[in-house]
């Protein structure tokens, strides 16, 4: 790539992508917006974004142009002009992931998503259904939920969160324990390569093995080999009455314990959900959000020694009960719909609170210490409990505070270290932690950090090791993505 | 000649035993489950992955193709050696190496017999749930390779949904590693990219699996309807009610009738379709939903439902559907069997354009299939000595095909693309979709050494097919194999 192109001045980014996407689709240096007229049109489309350049910064690395493309075509053009000219891409959907991996060199484009933000097709006698990758996650569950319908992706941030962004990120929630990942529901992917081809895999209907699977290579590929159009996906009825049952134990071993007899019982609960006792802290309240750097009086942790296991069933009033006969005298507590007033759907408002909160933890964690870092953790089921244990001692290592959630069936853990409110951390603190964390895990496991400061992220590998086929990835990659235009230097890098 | 050497080479490695090239021999492995043929020039048996490793280096130094093979069940024409060359056979390779209860994992060689795993577990209270009709004979490798399904996939998934990890040979002879016990790895989900390549990506030497607890209770039933649109609509409507049964299998009149004939299973003779309908999970649910599932499909218009007593009756009612291919083989010289899927939704009008085609080319086609996820599995009967009606069948079988895409379905839900459905790709796909997946095979098996001419048809091809016009993809194929010629693409 020429010296010349590669350093092109801001504002020809910015005049490219006026001529694909129109200046009302567009955020650019303020050279240009003091140029732009308003008109009422746009404002009612509400397609105009106001928001500086800034408020979408990465990693405080600050985009050049903001772009909202409105079809396939306008990608393929944008793409096919990054690659040419070498701009750095950077596709996006509701932003509540971008923490994620390292800190970007530069972003030429931040190519946003939010105009991909329809049904594609709903076929609610079949249950399959499919959106654009803008759509959020909680309109998402809205559309299906008016055919007591629902997809069974419960990933922090539904609000922002969108289809394209928890499937690029593979993000997940409670519900993976009952219904596996995003893989095992998403039937079909449209996307669009770096060089601007616009392709699909997979299709429409739930048992599908025509042509390689697209959505498997997509999912977890953190937008670098193209950008995610639109997905479609298996749904599931939604369940009409559910209960929480809170199991309560003095250690984590005995926590683990009572999992592996769920395990060996035939209960087939949706979500299985282990908190531990400094989690509890995080999900008990609302997150208020405090200012990290100001002193707070530390929350006492006698109220929190527990480690929990959490139980949600779906079914009948005889499924429920045989349930709690099963689980026996561990249940502490039963989280249920006993309001009469909410007959209609049989799920408590505040057994759908608790489970939100615990979709919501690593945001909350985050609202409370600017400077913390959170880690997705994947171990098979039998080294969770040894997983869990490195996390407490590796931060009782480093001089920090450890709060776990995680599918305790499934092997995907979240884990947050914060830092003592006395004692301000060190970019090296966090990278120790994770390296420590890492040292004591099995060979099996990985562990990625979802969020850190960002001062942290040069110091160690913000993915963890990867395993003899990191040549066959970049490979991979460079077929789809010759000049590394997609999220460059952030993922494989 | 190129490939007595060859085989010298490759009886270094494996063993003067574990290598066939007598013309004998390779007539055997000439052909699998399928209609197609081609015939290898050498069959091998290696034992260790560093024996697989060494052949795939000769292979790609001397330019020859390397193919697969399994048990040879598969339907499609995947371990067909279509341009010949080596065909490697995995029965020596059959070993449980490892089971994992604690972690509900097992890791097993390719040519570990599905059900054989099952049966090495079973005790333990587990099951591998993938179970293609072929599960006695088929192996797990080739299972990975076709992403296999079967009945009982509807409610548990397919086969990518239970491996979580590989080992994995390249046509380079590189040895890697795609993910491991734990569901999520870091990095591109290769393990899941893997599944359903269809031998055409590289060898899986070692394949881990998921475990599935057997279910507490399982209920059996068989619905009766006087016509196929009351069985069809039922299909709809347990869908809709929000029940997704383990199993949910259809047959027509007609085959049930040729079942009855090989197998009495207890079909009634003078019905138009049954239903086999099987729930599993919680004995309370299951109780719950077989009451549902009753009562939805006497409203629709069952004659009656029968539910299993006993395991004995429940085996009865399965043994019609599990006897069923074999039952159609007793009565005609051949059948060509369909894969296509379609919208649950839309099963009762395909019937009906199944039943169309079946007029318009004057052949017999039985319905047999998975209604529960849509996955149809015509079965069109023909003399494939008779030229003209082995023509018909072809046209039939892609007519019906053509039909499922135009609703929104998929020309193949569990049987793979191979070297049959080449063309059709081109039907589902476009030419950028295929560009980019030919891209991909082309990081792993960039000389296509690798089961050559199988799933990606090339894109000039497809343009061709688009235009009506279907000639022979690439060029002739063993001319001497009768149903090639049928098969190859014209």
């Amino acid at each position: 790539m020429p010296a010349d192109l590669a350093l092109a001045p801001a504002h020809s980014i910015a005049d490219e992508m006026k001529s694909i996407v129109g200046a009302a689709n567009l955020v650019g240096p303020p050279v240009e917006r003091r140029n732009k007229k308003r008109n009422r049109k746009d404002r009612r489309l509400g397609t105009r974004d106001e928001a500086p350049l800034g408020s979408y910064a990465i990693d405080e690395v600050v985009p050049v142009a903001v772009v909202s493309p409105g079809s396939e075509e306008e990608i393929a053009a944008i793409l096919r002009i990054a690659s040419e000219r070498d701009y750095v891409v950077v596709p996006t959907g509701g932003m509540t992931k971008q923490n994620i991996g390292y800190v970007p060199d530069r972003i030429d484009i931040l190519l946003r998503m939010n105009r991909f933000n329809k049904v594609e097709h709903y076929d609610a006698g079949d249950l399959t259904f499919g959106a654009g990758a803008g759509m959020t996650i909680s309109d998402v569950q809205q559309t299906l939920a008016a055919n007591s319908q629902m997809l069974p992706l419960d990933p922090m941030l539904p609000d922002r969160a969108t289809v394209g962004g928890v499937l690029a990120a593979n993000a997940h929630g409670p519900m993976k324990s009952g219904f596996g990942g995003a893989r095992d529901y998403c039937i079909g992917v449209h996307f669009v390569t770096a060089d601007g081809k616009i392709a699909k895999g997979g299709g429409r209907v739930v048992k599908n093995v025509a042509g390689y699977d697209m959505m498997k290579l997509m999912i977890g590929s953190f937008g670098t080999l193209g950008v995610i159009t639109s997905a479609n996906f298996k749904v599931f009825p939604a369940p009409l009455q559910t209960r929480t049952f809170v199991c309560a134990f003095a250690s984590l071993a005995e926590a683990i314990a009572f999992r592996d007899r769920v395990l060996a019982s035939p209960l087939q609960p949706m979500c299985v959900e282990i908190n531990s006792p400094r989690a509890q802290e995080y999900l008990a309240a609302p997150a208020a959000p405090r200012d990290p750097d100001h002193h707070h009086a530390p929350v006492r942790l006698e109220n929190y020694s527990s480690w929990n296991v959490l139980v949600r069933a779906s079914g009948s009033d005889a499924v429920l009960n045989r349930y709690r006969q099963e689980l026996g005298a561990a249940v502490t507590r039963e989280i249920a719909a006993a309001d009469e007033k909410q007959l209609w759907t049989r799920i408590s408002n505040d057994e759908k609170q608790l489970w939100t909160r615990i979709s919501n933890f690593e945001p909350t964690v985050i609202d409370r210490h600017r400077n913390g870092m959170v880690i997705n953790v994947s171990v098979s089921i039998a080294d969770v409990q040894s997983a869990l244990q490195a996390a407490e001692d590796s931060a009782i290592e480093h001089n920090l505070l450890c709060a776990s959630i995680g599918r305790i069936t499934a092997g995907a853990l979240v884990i947050a270290f914060m830092p003592l409110a006395v004692d301000p951390p060190s970019a090296m603190q966090f990278a120790n932690a994770a390296s420590s964390l890492r040292g004591r895990l099995p060979r099996d496991a990985s562990a990625h950090v979802l969020r850190c400061p960002k001062e942290s992220k040069s110091r160690f590998d913000v993915w963890g090791t990867t395993p003899t086929d990191l040549e066959m990835m970049r490979s991979l990659r460079a077929s789809m993505d010759p000049h590394g235009i997609l999220n460059r230097g952030r993922f494989l890098a | 000649m190129q490939y007595s050497r060859l085989a010298r080479q490759i009886r270094k490695i494996v063993g003067k035993d574990a290598v066939l090239d007598q013309p004998e021999d390779l007539m055997l492995y000439e052909y699998d489950g399928g209609v197609d043929r081609g015939t290898p020039d050498i069959i091998c048996f290696p034992q260790t992955t560093e024996h697989v490793s060494k052949i795939m280096q000769l292979a790609t130094k001397a330019g020859v193709p390397i193919v697969p093979r399994g048990a040879g069940t598969g339907l499609s024409g995947g371990s067909i050696a279509r341009k010949g060359g080596i065909v490697l056979g995995f029965s020596r390779m059959s070993k449980i190496l490892e089971i994992d209860i604690a972690n509900q994992r097992a890791i097993v060689q390719p040519g570990v017999v599905n059900l054989d795993l099952t049966h090495a577990v079973e005790s333990q209270g587990f099951y591998f749930a993938p179970d293609p009709s072929s599960q006695k004979a088929c192996t797990i490798g080739g299972n990975v390779a076709e992403n296999s399904g079967g009945p009982h996939t509807l409610a548990n998934g397919v086969t990518v949904n239970h491996v979580t990890g590989l080992e994995v040979v390249l046509p380079d002879g590189r040895i890697v590693e795609f993910g491991s016990k734990a569901n999520d790895a870091c990095g591109y989900d290769l393990t899941g990219f893997f599944v359903g390549s269809e031998g055409t990506l590289g060898i899986a030497t070692k394949i881990t699996v998921r475990l599935t607890k057997l279910p507490e209770a399982v209920a059996t039933m068989l619905a009766v309807f006087n016509t196929i649109d009351d069985a069809a609509n039922s299909v709809v409507a347990i869908t809709a009610a929000s029940i997704t049964p383990a199993a949910l299998e259809m047959l027509d009149g007609w085959t049930l009738r040729t079942v009855e004939a090989a197998t009495p299973a207890g079909y009634p003779l003078d019905s138009a379709a049954v239903l086999l309908i099987e729930l599993e999970g919680l004995r309370e649910a299951v109780d719950e939903n077989a009451d549902i599932v009753r009562n939805i499909c006497m409203k629709v218009g069952a004659r009656e439902v029968r539910l299993a007593a006993n395991e004995a009756e429940r085996q009865r009612l399965w043994s019609g559907r599990k006897n069923a291919f074999g039952a159609v083989g007793r009565i005609s010289p051949s059948y060509y069997v369909q894969d296509g899927v379609i919208p649950r939704t839309r099963i009762p009008e395909t019937l009906r354009h199944i039943d169309s085609v079946s007029k318009k080319y004057n052949l017999q086609i039985g319905n047999i299939f998975h209604a529960g996820d849509g996955n149809l599995h015509p079965l069109i009967l023909f003399d494939p000595r008779d030229a003209d009606q082995t023509a018909r069948t072809i046209a039939a079988g892609r007519e019906i095909l053509e039909f499922c895409v135009s609703v929104g379905g998929s020309i193949t839900g569990e049987h793979g693309v191979g070297m049959e459905k080449l063309n059709e790709m081109c039907v589902m796909f476009s030419e950028d979709d295929i560009e980019v997946m030919t891209r991909l095979r082309n990081v792993f098996n960039p000389k296509s050494i690798l089961n050559p001419q199988k799933v990606l048809p090339t894109t000039r091809s497809c343009r061709e097919t688009n235009a009506g016009d279907h000639p022979s993809l690439h060029g002739p194929v063993n001319a001497s194999a009768p149903a090639t010629s049928a098969h190859g693409a014209d």
